[in-house]
């Protein structure tokens, strides 16, 4: 008979034995193509070496924040899913309620443009100014930030 | 849960359901009107007069929303009554000037592209603020403070024109998560004590004799660190100034009346249905003798006003004056609370209807001068009771009427706090928030010198304001005139507003 | 050997309560007292579910402990927006530099 931490014993080895066995298997059945840029650590497509405080782009801070949110949300379907019978048809519409806010969250997103890798409005107009008339124009940017400030 | 039962649970928040809707309908009208978004804050305040129309008329309607369906009691997640219609009458009303400030604040238009996620946060902080007053349980008490800190948090760094946004934003986030983290804990330890999160149901639990009082005084302090930190009281104020300062004049405005007026609602609802034992035929209420709840509360009381008062002393930006002087006004209300009677009750909420009026119409006037002039510094308040007249006397109304002299509605809201007190044998109490009250008019007076006494530098600014504008003021200045010399229908209102339900 | 009963998880508990403290105090770097923020919300789940579970209080608990999760969640990313743009206007996210409002 297992006791309390026996349990506990067996969930880590069963643990350890599947991700080692999946990597075993994996590495058995997968070609292997090396190139230099495959062989590099996988990091989202920035340099692995370095310094950790670079200015890496900011969509991956937005993106993983959407995903987080969305994510999380649906924890709340799963008591939704598994009492939904118990509560019948009117169970069910509350969590329709609950889904159609989740979906106007989502419209936002989208509308707003943040779910596009890159946003659809980039501030280049400014520098087409700044090449056309360099005195004068300058200035008037400046101005109008001081204002903000 | 049945359907009936549905029914009537949302029939019984039905304000709550219509703030809901239009919050919806807010963050869809900005997504459709994607360049013209000039009428979002006409939606927003349709919205809210639509739930202050259905708040007015059932003013009398009580009762629990939500009842567990399995459980042994009639106890549910959302008491509905007289008193928290009241305070979410109040929290509606601010909302409505609000909405008003935002459209002539200088520092909101500049973000008018953004408008509509502005009154989606708005809205979520009155929802927020709604459920914060009519909740009888710990677990939704602490989801609708977190949806009001929440939206604030994003509100008070709004504008992101200056640092001074970010910094609020930053402060305020740090020190509500804190304290609300710190809160959540204590409730977890009281629910393994109590078995419970229902209010009445705690009360109940009270009533047993083995409590094992270390644990429990434990888990109480650390529930009233969270909501101390909603009401900035003595220990826990330190973001007020602050967060006050850096956050759109708008947003103090509305955080130091509503959000405010909501923590209070929810402390009292805590205490009478959680902690009182008996109410006698006076009024007063008897609470369980595990703490001496008097004395902290006239400790923490004192403690606020007189650090509150203190510090305005020497502030030269007006702002962050108005922010500890608003630490100082929760030490009053504190103060009516610590009476623990049906007086004190009266007493608080009198108090709050009195200090919306006056504490918005304070700011305005201040937000006014500061698109003009771009500070808050008191230095460009010289000789402005020349320069614009009606500001000028507007804001003398409001700052003599926030001392207390009559003949303003400070002075009424001020004369029941010290009856009830009187009334309660508090008389030393009274002397201390007498002598505060002294203390304040320095700071306040200082002001009106001022406006008045210096002569006016290059610096001052003449505000003429538009047309909309003087409305607002003129909407806030005569009741504050009206009600010092003629108090009888407020009192008569908040006679028929003190009803919490309880077991 | 011992069975795992209330008491060992009140002993996490409240050592991660202890911890999100001292790192709350401690850390000058804002992410950071985020974190130790975040050890204290993980700490009254672990109350909450430990409490419904060996108390037979239901399912309260843990259906309390799922809000929570769900709120820290919703916290951590408007934390974090903020402190982002904190970095934008300060170059930097230590707390105790951040004081342009103190007079």
């Amino acid at each position: 008979m297992l006791t309390e931490f026996g349990k506990i014993f067996v969930f880590l080895l069963v643990a350890i034995i599947f991700v080692a066995v999946s990597i075993f298997i994996a590495k058995l059945i997968r070609p292997v193509r090396p190139t230099k840029e495959k062989l590099k650590t996988y990091e989202c497509g920035e340099n692995p070496v370095g310094t950790p405080w670079i200015k890496f782009n900011i969509r991956f801070y937005v993106v993983a924040l959407i995903f987080l949110i969305f994510d999380v949300e649906v924890v709340l379907l799963f008591p939704w899913a598994l009492s939904y019978k118990e509560y019948g048809f009117y169970g069910f519409l509350v969590g329709i309620i609950f889904l159609v806010i989740l979906a106007v969250g989502m419209a936002y997103e989208w509308r707003k443009g943040d779910l596009e890798w890159a946003r659809p409005k980039p501030n280049i107009p400014y520098l087409k100014k700044i090449i056309k008339n360099q005195t004068g124009e300058i200035n008037q940017l400046q101005s109008e930030e001081s204002k903000i400030e | 849960m049945d359907l009936t039962n549905l029914y009537y649970s949302l029939r019984l928040i039905l304000p709550e359901v219509i703030v809901s809707v239009a919050l919806l309908i807010i963050v869809i009208a900005d997504l459709i009107l994607h360049r013209d978004k000039k009428s979002i804050p006409y939606i927003a305040l349709t919205g809210m007069l639509a739930a202050l129309a259905f708040m007015i008329t059932d003013l009398a309607q009580q009762g629990f929303a939500f009842i567990p369906s399995k459980s042994q009691h009639m106890f549910g997640m959302v008491a509905v009554d007289a008193f928290g219609t009241f305070f979410k009458i109040l929290i509606i009303i601010s909302s409505v000037f609000i909405v008003f400030f935002s459209n002539s604040s200088l520092e909101i238009q500049k973000v008018s592209d953004r408008i509509g996620e502005y009154y989606t946060l708005i809205y979520g902080m009155i929802l927020g603020m709604m459920f914060m007053i009519s909740a009888s349980d710990l677990i939704l008490i602490y989801l609708s403070i977190e949806l009001l800190s929440l939206s604030s948090y994003v509100l008070a760094g709004f504008t992101k024109l200056r640092d001074r946004n970010s910094e609020a934003s930053l402060k305020y986030i740090i020190y509500g998560a804190v304290s609300s983290g710190i809160m959540l804990f204590g409730i977890s330890i009281l629910y393994g004590i109590s078995g419970t999160t229902n209010l009445m149901a705690l009360n109940k639990f009270f009533q047993s004799p083995e409590l094992n009082l270390l644990t429990l005084s434990f888990s109480l302090i650390l529930i009233f660190a969270g909501i101390g930190y909603k009401i900035s009281a003595a220990p826990f104020h330190f973001w007020t100034p602050d967060v006050y300062e850096g956050a759109p004049i708008a947003i103090t405005a509305y955080l130091s009346v509503a959000s405010k007026a909501a923590g209070f609602a929810l402390l009292i609802r805590f205490i009478r249905t959680s902690f009182v034992a008996v109410v006698d035929a006076q009024g007063n209420w008897i609470l369980f003798d595990f703490f001496d709840w008097r004395s902290l509360l006239i400790i923490i009381s004192i403690l606020t006003m007189t650090l509150g008062n203190f510090s305005a002393l020497w502030q030269n930006n007006l702002k962050r004056m108005l922010a500890y002087s608003s630490i100082a006004h929760a030490g009053y209300i504190l103060l009516g609370l610590a009476v623990l009677s049906v007086h004190g009750l009266i007493a608080i909420m009198v108090y709050f209807l009195i200090y919306l009026l006056m504490n918005l119409g304070a700011f305005f006037i201040v937000m006014l001068i500061a698109d003009k002039s771009g500070s808050e510094n008191i230095d460009d308040y010289s000789g402005l009771g020349y320069t614009s007249p009606l500001l000028g006397v507007a804001l003398s109304i409001f700052l003599i009427s926030l001392t207390g002299i009559p003949p303003t509605a400070g002075f009424i809201a001020k004369l029941y706090l010290f009856i009830a007190l009187v009334d309660a044998n508090m008389i030393a109490v009274a002397v201390i928030a007498l002598l505060n009250t002294v203390v304040s008019l320095y700071y306040y007076v200082r002001v009106l010198k001022h406006m008045y006494l210096t002569k006016p530098s290059a610096s001052t600014s003449s505000v003429r304001a538009v047309g909309i504008n003087y409305a607002v003021v003129l909407i806030l200045t005569i009741p504050v005139i009206l009600f010092g010399l003629y108090f009888t229908p407020i009192l008569e209102f908040v006679k028929n507003c003190i009803s919490i339900l309880s077991i | 050997m011992i069975e795992v009963g209330l008491t060992h998880f009140l002993i996490v508990s409240s050592a991660l309560f202890s911890f999100g403290i001292y790192g709350i105090i401690t850390r000058k770097n804002a992410v950071m007292v985020l974190m130790g923020i975040e050890l204290i919300l993980n700490a009254a789940n672990i109350n909450f579910v430990a409490f419904s579970r060996y108390l037979n209080l239901g399912l309260s608990g843990q259906v309390a402990a799922l809000f929570v999760i769900i709120l820290a969640a919703a916290e951590a990313a408007i934390a974090l927006a903020i402190v982002l743009n904190i970095y934008k206007t300060f170059d930097h996210v230590n707390v105790d530099e951040i004081e342009k409002l103190k007079e």
